[in-house]
This record gives C-alpha cells, sequence and structure tokens, in this order.
C-alpha cells in the first residue's frame, strides 16, 4: 500500500496540508513564546513598545523571583508535593489497580465504577469539607493537607489508567512466581511492578505534574510562605494594586519549564497516558 | 477485546502446573476462592481506605453541613438550618448566572477544541501516512512534540500567557491588529474560552488522530480507486468510523470543562467584570473563602457534586455503548 502511495506525485494539496500544520504549531507555541521573550525584557521594555524585539535581554525579573517572592522555599514545596502525590498515587494507585486486575472480588466491579465517578467531583467542592477537616485535624498551612488533597483526586485517576496495564500482561510469569512460592504481594512488587513499568511510568509522570500544577489546594490550605509552592506564589504577584509584570512573566516560565522537560523526554509515556486516561 | 480480558479467570495460588489457566478456575477449592477474594480486596484496601477517609467521609459531611447554617463571619456557631441554603440556592440570581456562565463556557470551550483538534489531527495523519522518508518523520514527531505542549503547560502560566497576549497596553494582539480592546474585560467569556481551548486542544488532537492512525489503510485505498476526493474521504470514511471515539472525547471534555474549570477563570478574570465569568466551581470558591458562608457552600457543593456524578455515570454509560 505504501508503494501506491509513494507513487502519486507530490500534489499542491501536501504543500498545503504541511503548511496548514506549520501555521497551526506556530499558533500553538505563540503564547508560551511570547512569555518567555517577554520575561526577558525589564518592566520598563515590557510596556515600551508590544512589538519590539528582545534588545538586551536580562534575567532581573528572574532574580526577582527569589529575591521578593520566595521562590527558593517554593520550589522546594512544590517539589515535595509533588513527589508526595507520586508516592500516595502510585504506591496505593498500583496495588489496588493490580488487585482488581488480577483478583476481582465481590463488587470490585460496583467500586471500580465508583472510582470513575468520583475522578469527576468538582475538586472546588471537595475543597470546603476537606478546608474543615484539615483544619480540625491542624493540617493548615502544611505541605501534608495539599498533598492529601491532591492525592485523593488522583488516585482513582491512576487506578482506572493502570488496570487496563495489568490486564495486558501475560498472566504465566506471575503464575510461575506463584509456583514457586510468592505470596500474591511478592509477585506485585518483583514481578507485575517489572513488567508493567511503562505503565507505572505513565502514572508517576502525570501525577507529578498533577502535583507541581495544582492551584486549587495550595490556595486553599496555605496562607503562608513555609508551605506555599510555586502556583500559589504566582498570585502574590497579582495584588488588587499592582500587577509585577515583569516577575509574573518570569514566574510563569519558571513554573512552566519542569513540566515542559518532562513531558519532552517523556513524550511517548505522556500520549500513552493521555490516550488511557479517559 | 477489553471486555473479554476482563472476564479471563484469574490465576490460583499454587495451581499452575496442570493445564491451562481455563481449568483451574472450573474448579477451585472454596477455600481458594475465598482467599482469592480476600487478596483483591486487601490489595485495593489502602486505597479504598484513602478514599472513603479523604473523599467519601468529607462528602458526606458536607451533606449534613448543607442543612446547617455556619458563617464565621457572622457566629462562629453551627445550627440547623433545614432547607434554607437550597431555597437561597434556588432562588438566588447569583446562582442562576454561574450555572448559565458555565453551561456556555463548557459548550463553546469543547465546541472550538474539537473542531481544531479533530482538523489538525486528519491533517497529521495525512501527513504521517504520505511522508516516509526520514526528514518527513522527523518533521511529525516534531510537530507532535509542538502540538503537546499546551498540555503540558500549567493552567496558571497558560492563563498567565493570554493575560500577556491579550492585554490591551502592551499585548502584541492588540499591537498587531492596531486596536485598542481590554480582551479580558470587554470580552471576558471569549477571552477565558480561547484560554482554556489553547490548553486542552492537545487532548483532542491525539485522541483523535490515534483513532484515525487505527483505520485500515486498504479502505482509503478503495475510497480512492472511486475516485473520492480529500473531504469526501474524511466526510464519508474517517468522520463515521472514528465517531464513536469523537462522541467520548467531547462527552469527557464536557464533563471535565463543567466540573473542572478553574485556574484560568481565576488567574485572567477573576470571576469578572462584576460576575461575568463566574464560573460554578470559582463561585463554590468564593462562597466558602471570600464571603466565609460554608452553608451556602455546602450547598453549592453538593449540587456540584451531584451534578458531576451524574454526569460521570452517564459518560461510563457513554463509553459502553461506544466499546460495544
Amino acid at each position: 500500500m505504501s508503494v501506491l502511495i509513494r507513487r502519486r506525485p507530490v500534489t499542491v494539496s501536501r504543500v498545503v496540508v504541511v503548511a496548514v500544520l506549520i501555521g497551526a504549531a506556530v499558533a500553538t507555541i505563540a503564547p508560551f513564546f511570547w512569555l518567555a521573550v517577554s520575561s526577558l525584557k525589564t518592566e520598563a521594555d515590557i510596556f515600551a513598545s508590544p512589538l519590539a524585539l528582545l534588545k538586551a535581554p536580562t534575567l532581573a525579573n528572574y532574580a526577582s523571583l527569589f529575591k521578593q517572592f520566595h521562590f527558593a522555599i517554593a520550589t522546594l514545596n512544590s517539589i515535595a508535593i509533588s513527589l508526595g502525590v507520586v508516592v500516595i498515587s502510585v504506591g496505593l494507585g498500583g496495588l489496588a489497580a493490580y488487585g482488581f486486575s488480577r483478583y476481582p472480588f465481590t463488587g470490585s466491579r460496583v467500586l471500580l465504577s465508583g472510582l470513575l465517578i468520583t475522578r469527576m467531583v468538582t475538586p472546588a467542592a471537595l475543597v470546603v469539607p476537606l478546608y474543615l477537616i484539615m483544619n480540625a485535624l491542624g493540617l493548615l498551612n502544611t505541605l501534608i493537607s495539599i498533598i492529601l488533597g491532591i492525592a485523593v483526586l488522583n488516585l482513582p485517576f491512576v487506578i482506572w489508567v493502570l488496570r487496563p496495564f495489568f490486564d495486558a500482561l501475560p498472566r504465566e510469569i506471575e503464575e510461575a512466581g506463584l509456583v514457586d512460592g510468592l505470596s500474591p504481594f511478592g509477585v506485585f512488587l518483583r514481578i507485575a511492578v517489572r513488567l508493567a513499568a511503562p505503565g507505572l511510568v505513565t502514572v508517576a509522570l502525570l501525577s507529578f505534574i498533577a502535583g507541581w500544577t495544582d492551584l486549587l489546594f495550595p490556595m486553599s490550605f496555605a496562607t503562608t510562605p513555609e508551605a506555599t509552592p510555586l502556583t500559589s506564589g504566582l498570585l502574590q504577584m497579582q495584588t488588587g494594586y499592582k500587577i509585577y509584570w515583569g516577575s509574573l512573566m518570569a514566574g510563569g516560565v519558571y513554573l512552566t519549564l519542569p513540566t515542559l522537560i518532562l513531558s519532552f523526554a517523556l513524550q511517548k509515556y505522556l500520549i500513552r497516558g493521555l490516550r488511557l486516561g479517559y | 477485546m477489553r471486555q473479554a480480558v476482563r472476564n479471563l479467570p484469574p490465576p490460583v495460588a499454587g495451581e499452575g502446573r496442570g493445564g491451562g489457566v481455563g481449568s483451574l478456575a472450573q474448579v477451585p477449592g472454596r477455600v481458594r476462592l475465598r482467599s482469592r477474594r480476600l487478596t483483591g480486596f486487601g490489595l485495593a484496601l489502602p486505597a479504598l481506605i484513602f478514599v472513603f477517609a479523604f473523599m467519601v467521609y468529607p462528602v458526606v459531611s458536607l451533606v449534613v453541613l448543607s442543612f446547617q447554617e455556619y458563617a464565621p463571619l457572622r457566629s462562629t456557631a453551627t445550627t440547623f438550618a433545614g432547607l434554607a441554603n437550597y431555597v437561597w440556592l434556588a432562588g438566588s440570581d447569583l446562582v442562576h448566572q454561574s450555572i448559565w456562565v458555565t453551561v456556555v463556557f463548557t459548550a463553546a470551550s469543547v465546541a472550538v477544541e474539537m473542531a481544531i483538534g479533530l482538523a489538525i489531527a486528519v491533517l497529521l495523519a495525512k501527513l504521517v501516512v504520505q511522508l516516509r522518508s526520514q526528514p518527513g518523520r522527523l518533521l511529525t514527531r516534531l510537530l507532535g512534540g509542538v502540538f503537546i505542549l499546551p498540555f503540558a503547560t500549567p493552567a496558571i502560566a497558560g492563563a498567565i500567557a493570554w493575560k500577556t497576549l491579550l492585554n490591551p497596553q502592551f499585548g502584541p494582539v492588540d499591537a498587531i491588529f492596531h486596536t485598542d480592546i481590554a480582551w479580558f474585560a470587554q470580552f471576558p467569556l471569549a477571552s477565558v474560552i480561547v484560554a482554556d481551548a489553547w490548553k486542552m486542544m492537545p487532548f483532542v488532537l491525539f485522541l483523535m488522530f490515534a483513532a484515525i492512525l487505527s483505520i485500515e489503510p486498504e479502505q482509503y485505498e478503495a475510497a480512492r480507486l472511486d475516485g473520492a476526493n480529500g473531504w469526501q474521504e474524511f466526510r464519508y470514511l474517517t468522520f463515521p468510523l472514528i465517531l464513536p471515539v469523537v462522541a467520548v472525547t467531547a462527552a469527557f471534555r464536557a464533563v471535565d470543562a463543567f466540573t473542572k474549570i478553574f485556574d484560568t477563570v481565576f488567574v485572567t478574570t477573576g470571576g469578572g467584570p462584576a460576575t461575568d465569568t463566574q464560573v460554578f466551581p470559582l463561585l463554590i470558591w468564593r462562597t466558602t473563602f471570600d464571603y466565609l458562608n460554608f452553608g451556602h457552600a455546602s450547598a453549592l457543593a453538593v449540587v456540584a457534586i451531584i451534578v458531576s456524578a451524574l454526569l460521570g455515570a452517564s459518560l461510563l454509560a457513554i463509553r459502553r455503548a461506544s466499546s460495544t
């Protein structure tokens, strides 16, 4: 069939297809590209002329993030939150997905359907009671409260994505493990986890991004700089009186770069997760 | 197919030596069957406890709270309020407006995403099939990397980017068109829709792309031999074949947009001007944290959860219907 296609001459239509796609690609990166370029201008240059090119790039806006807006501690907080979400979601979710896949029990299908429905819960609705619970537990202004909130919304998604992965694994190897005297948990830990590694990488990546990008829980649960990650840290730059445009742009780029690098490096996994996740 | 996999009997401990898996499960020992089920339950238990503690219990307490009055600004006491919060909700113009704004946002945003995502997916698939040379593959990989970018951008960063682009003082959009429009103030809902559609378009694109590539090439050959042009090929071959995926994707995106839109609106318009873009999740949040009226907020949240559960259940039904 490729022979048939190759024989077709290079037509005008193909040129049009490529041109339209490149145009769409430029439009797609334009907003972020613009943000990145503007973040390297001084605040005076940002306001001077919108379409002026970058004359003297400066990292002053990035420096201001650390000097004025506590970005050093916010970065550490973001990393801690993301890792916490990964550990809880992949740990608990991996075990549960494996259980649902290999050892279905009475009611497990109902539970799985229930889990899909909990994925649809409006996060802002869950924040209301969770805030009161965290308050009662004395966990407000801690990273723990933020991690718990993000993880509980992420966990059903992880189970939903991982279960088909375990379903698709050949059973023979795991059975051999059972015959050799491993417990089901041992089989999970020593055999299934390795075989399902691509799936686990996918959900770990998506969980990390979920923790890194979440704004709702940090802005609801934490008001002190000690517990504020990058996302809600960005909100300090737009107060009712003044918007610190330079810092805001630099902060937006700073927040985006790790997820961009991760997504490009693990693009295959990201697209797979995106396809399995719905 | 997935159904078939799910129905395969699970392996039984210690019985792997004899025949196939099927023969094992036909005569399972009563004790083994029970222990097998306990194993599954045991593996799922930590996750279930976690979800019950931080999702189910909070939602139950939310329902209780929605029948109470608790507004720390007025009084620290929690008093039984009957249906008062729900009566307020039913009669409040603020709530009606918010629901309407959310519906319009969802419909428009999903329509834009689907149209653009599908168009790019069709073209990209054409390119992948046509260009089998090395530079051709490189080009499609590069384009794939570019199109995933908005999806990899945190919502708050995307919102900052759009706020910059559409700024009337120094935004390039107004400069290019020689206009002086404060987009987020004068066309707030349309601007928010554009920002959200940009962010979520890749999701649609890659699902559609995968669906199109899974169509048998022979079918296109047949269409070509019949003399179909590009549009006819799409209209009578590609689109009908991927329609189930289109339906599920649109339904999924609609549920997601309706229940989760928050960051983009909060950062760009803050729900304004006035309450013109106050989508439902934002209304809940403001009622909780700005007005500190937990009774009203709980009633709103209960409504949101009921709606999301109904939408989730119907999504499950659509998914089942389209996969069989």
